[in-house]
């Protein structure tokens, strides 16, 4: 099985901070890594290289493309959350859904099942009158909406009562049995199986 | 299934839309201001036709830059501050087809009720109807190419200060000040007003794809 992503030699400083150097992991079909450390660590900004958004780290990541050449370049259907729940207060909850960037070519009934599948089943209330909690949870359905090949999560833990926590948890294995991979963020290991790695650099 | 630009487009523009319409306030900020400045002149200035006819190009065009300013922060803030600037950024498609869409939701929610307005606002200054053909036109060309402006300028000021935003755009819609402004007073005056019209035509096709891609370059260097 080869692996979807490889991260080879991956340094990133900031003003003077290393935040980590000399990454090396492999996201493997199935398989969840998890970023260990303490706030401004440099979680959220190893996401958001590996995912392109910012480039400002040395190293190298190598995709897997269809045809199982690897290339520097993202070829795979990936899903990012960052700390922010990309929810908008102003649409229902079924808005939010259909209207999200993730939303193309996914059914009306996939969109209703997905928001049920995480026991939201007020679809047309406006997120706005909707808990934290609950806006979580429509982020979560969002994941449910395609089969993406990994899923960026930043702090997919983080403000949980402790079901909903056992749902994230619950969701991770059913997309994992299904290939998809997770690299996701958190202060502390989860219940979730998988590798970690601690950026433990003195902040 | 793959998403195509237009879905893309529409998606955006959809979405940003309905979310103008339900806060009314993104919309009759922007009409209201720009009918109480108009109406401000006669009253402070002059009620007399002629001294306000001679104004009008001027006012009309001041009261719209400042009005289509009004909500240019706007533009890209909350979606930075909720993360979907993010996922929009990290997905395979075009981020000038994001930033086209964003200003085209800006100047239909901002740019088209001024539009609207400046009809009353030329019965408030008594344009000639002659002069209503230029004035909306340069209006379209003028205040289509401030919503690119403000892109830019809310780009550069995302997470900072609301009023950083007009500070950058405002010195650079000095030539579309007076390109709007020397075509409605060059119609009120019966002289040909499409030269004015052409260079601002000119300055939208250039601002296009010019200032969206330069908008999505501002946009990164948040992230860094």
């Amino acid at each position: 099985m080869l692996p979807k992503l490889k991260v080879s030699n991956l340094s990133c400083s900031r003003a003077d901070n290393q935040l980590f150097d000399d990454l090396n992991f492999e996201v493997y079909p199935g398989q969840n890594i998890e970023i260990i450390g303490s706030n401004g660590s440099g979680k959220t900004t190893l996401l958001r290289i590996l995912l392109g958004l910012i480039d400002i780290g040395d190293g190298e990541m190598e995709w897997l493309d269809n045809e199982n050449n690897y290339n520097n370049f993202r070829s795979i259907d990936c899903f990012y959350q960052g700390h922010s729940l990309g929810i908008k207060n102003l649409l229902s909850a079924q808005e939010n859904l259909r209207l999200s960037s993730y939303s193309f070519g996914v059914s009306e009934e996939k969109i209703l099942s997905s928001l049920n599948r995480v026991g939201i089943n007020n679809y047309s209330s406006f997120a706005s009158e909707m808990s934290v909690g609950q806006k979580k949870r429509i982020s979560i359905a969002r994941w449910l909406l395609k089969d993406f090949g990994i899923y960026f999560i930043d702090e997919p833990f983080s403000a949980l009562d402790d079901q909903a926590s056992s749902l994230i948890v619950e969701i991770i294995k059913e997309l994992n049995a299904k290939g998809a991979s997770f690299v996701i963020t958190g202060h502390r290991p989860s219940e979730i199986i998988s590798n970690q790695i601690t950026l433990d650099h003195e902040v | 299934m793959k998403s195509n630009i237009y879905n893309w487009f529409f998606l955006i523009l959809r979405r940003d839309l309905l979310m103008a319409f339900r806060r009314s306030s993104t919309y009759i900020t922007p009409l209201i201001f720009f009918l109480i400045v108009i109406s401000f002149f006669p009253i402070a200035l002059s009620p007399d036709q002629d001294f306000l006819r001679s104004l009008a190009p001027g006012v009309i065009w001041i009261a719209a830059l400042l009005s289509s300013l009004l909500a240019i922060e706007t533009i890209f803030s909350e979606d930075f501050r909720d993360g979907t600037l993010d996922e929009f950024f990290i997905s395979n498609d075009p981020s000038f087809v994001l930033v086209f869409a964003k200003v085209l939701c800006h100047w239909l929610v901002t740019g088209f009720p001024i539009l609207l307005a400046s009809l009353i606002s030329s019965l408030i200054l008594y344009l000639p109807v002659s002069s209503l053909l230029p004035m909306i036109c340069s209006l379209i060309l003028g205040t289509f190419f401030m919503s690119l402006l403000g892109a830019i300028g809310a780009a550069l000021s995302l997470g900072k200060s609301a009023i950083l935003s007009a500070i950058i755009v405002l010195p650079f819609s000095i030539p579309t000040l007076l390109m709007g402004t020397a075509a409605v007073s060059s119609a009120i005056d019966y002289q040909d007003y499409s030269g004015f019209l052409l260079i601002m035509g000119a300055m939208l096709a250039i601002g296009v794809p010019g200032l969206c891609l330069l908008t999505v370059e501002a946009i990164l260097l948040n992230y860094e």
